[in-house]
């Protein structure tokens, strides 16, 4: 007990009082005072929270249990959707193969520094611009529409495609290579008889959340760029009509169409995870 | 006319670190070698050199007649076609199986698209079929690598380098990773293929009584310079701490090395 120098009324600190500790407190704080701003000022024209939050509920009921199609038929809802999903599958399939042929010269393993960082560096700038504005910039030369939807798209699907794939490869051993070099293989018999098996499931696995992604995207771009499809029928029906019923269908249909793939996707992995 | 010949070979790492320092040797067909020497002495480096998966700073080496530090190209495939090497961590291709591993072997022989594709011919299959039942790998023919043990896996290794139908295997620390019994099958493998097939054997040891046992010559290696070469029975204990660097008594193996070196 006589050892015991510490006061007894000084409590014990068990975070430490350093810089990063103070810094996120201090952005906490901010964050919680600017909340409490906004809802002070909030302009409800005249609704309360309650009421609001009411109606909020009933919209949502009236889209997830009422749906019903009105101004487009069955056969061409059906429609809509497949040109976006192929919109999405173009993207995904023109992204892939020309990522995989570039994701070959990004892969530290695979190809010298030098294009490393030439390929990243590209890659980089392209996904720090999202899809939308690479739609825009391309509907310039190409006009608004859906050649300008798919140019775009696939221009952000190889950025992203490019650095999934090369980190991929990066995974693969060392030795591997090597061995495959002692025995006279050549450069490109390297990539395909080791690198792609060995990867292929990742490469498939990526593939498939880039075509999730390129799908929903598909949509946006079907009301903002006007590129067609399913995405401007539900842009009609919800500012056009102000329809939430028909707007209901057409989630439905989306979402059925978004299980099936990853229905498909997790059953094609599994099959190739236990191949041979 | 020897089979290889390494003349005053030098390997520089950057510009300062020096891995290979003035080595010269020669070696016949048919010789069953083993290179010891501790850790970073410069053992991988030289195997590596030989198939030139090392570029070669200055210095000859010959194999078979043919000048290698000039190789480029197909010349240099060819080259490593004729020198098989196994690994100390196998370095197969998990996802595939057994065969195919074995027919990468073949890959040094094939052109573009073939060896893309993964084309191989009847006669290949066959042999590859041969070699890996010769292993007593018969019955794990397709299945995955990754389903294999360590003694498994360094047989499908020995049965890679076998097709590629070499003159030189390079063998670089082949039992590091294997439990004792498993080492045994594959040492005595590699004495089986260097008596009956005829084929020269060039091995990286980390241990000094294996060494011993198996090879007919032992070339010791300090520093990167080569500070012993000749038969093992004549490689006294004070030879192995010198190469070692260590105090005698301080190694593990002052044992076993006397039962086998006297």
């Amino acid at each position: 007990m006589t050892t015991n120098t510490r006061p007894v009324a000084q409590r014990i600190r068990v975070r430490p009082r350093n810089k990063a500790n103070l810094i996120i407190q201090a952005t906490l704080i901010g964050l919680l005072l600017l909340t409490l701003y906004h809802l002070a000022t909030f302009d409800s024209r005249g609704i309360s929270p309650i009421e609001g939050i009411a109606k909020t509920l009933e919209s949502f009921r009236t889209l997830f249990f009422e749906p019903r199609l009105k101004n487009v038929s069955l056969g061409e809802m059906l429609y809509a959707l497949s040109i976006t999903v192929a919109m999405g599958l173009l993207t995904t399939i023109f992204g892939a193969v020309i990522a995989f042929f570039l994701a070959l010269g990004a892969a530290r393993n695979l190809a010298p520094r030098w294009l490393n960082n030439l390929i990243t560096g590209g890659t980089a700038f392209i996904r720090a611009v999202p899809t939308v504005l690479w739609v825009l910039f391309f509907a310039v030369a190409a006009g608004l529409g859906s050649v300008a939807a798919v140019v775009g798209m696939t221009f952000h699907s190889v950025g992203y495609l490019i650095k999934a794939y090369a980190e991929s490869f990066e995974e693969l051993d060392a030795g591997v290579l090597e061995a495959l070099r002692a025995s006279g293989a050549s450069w490109w018999q390297t990539i395909f008889q080791a690198v792609v098996p060995t990867s292929a499931s990742a490469l498939l696995s990526w593939t498939f959340v880039r075509f999730e992604i390129n799908f929903s995207t598909a949509i946006a771009m079907g009301a903002v760029a006007g590129a067609g499809g399913i995405g401007f029928d539900m842009f009609m029906a919800s500012t056009f009509y102000l329809d939430l019923r028909e707007l209901g269908a057409f989630t439905y249909a989306v979402l059925i169409f978004a299980i099936a793939l990853e229905w498909f996707a997790t059953r094609l992995k599994g099959g190739l995870g236990a191949r041979v | 006319m020897a089979l290889l010949e390494v003349e005053s070979l030098v390997k520089r790492y950057g510009t300062e670190t020096l891995a290979l320092d003035q080595v010269s040797f020669t070696m016949e067909a048919g010789e069953f070698a083993a290179i010891i020497g501790r850790s970073g002495a410069g053992k991988s480096t030289l195997l590596r050199c030989i198939n030139r998966l090392i570029d070669i700073s200055s210095g000859e080496l010959r194999f078979d007649g043919v000048s290698v530090p000039g190789l480029r190209g197909t010349a240099l495939r060819r080259h490593r076609t004729q020198i098989g090497m196994i690994f100390q961590h196998y370095n197969l291709v998990n996802r595939l199986s057994v065969i195919e591993n074995v027919l990468h072997g073949r890959l040094g022989y094939k052109g573009l698209v073939q060896g893309v594709l993964g084309i191989y011919s009847e006669e290949e299959k066959r042999e590859a079929v041969r070699i890996i039942e010769s292993l007593g790998l018969g019955e794990q023919i397709y299945k995955r690598c990754d389903q294999l043990s360590g003694g498994q896996k360094q047989r499908v290794g020995i049965a890679r380098a076998l097709i590629q139908q070499p003159k030189l295997l390079l063998c670089d620390e082949p039992i590091a990773s294997l439990d004792p019994n498993a080492a045994k099958i594959i040492m005595d493998t590699l004495r089986e293929i260097n008596r009956e097939m005829g084929i020269t054997v060039l091995v990286n040891l980390h241990q000094v009584d294996v060494a011993l046992r198996y090879a007919e010559r032992i070339i010791g290696v300090k520093g990167g310079t080569i500070v012993y070469d000749g038969a093992p029975d004549r490689l006294s204990s004070e030879q192995i701490h010198q190469i070692y660097g260590s105090e005698a008594g301080d190694l593990i193996l002052d044992l076993s090395e006397q039962q086998y070196a006297v």
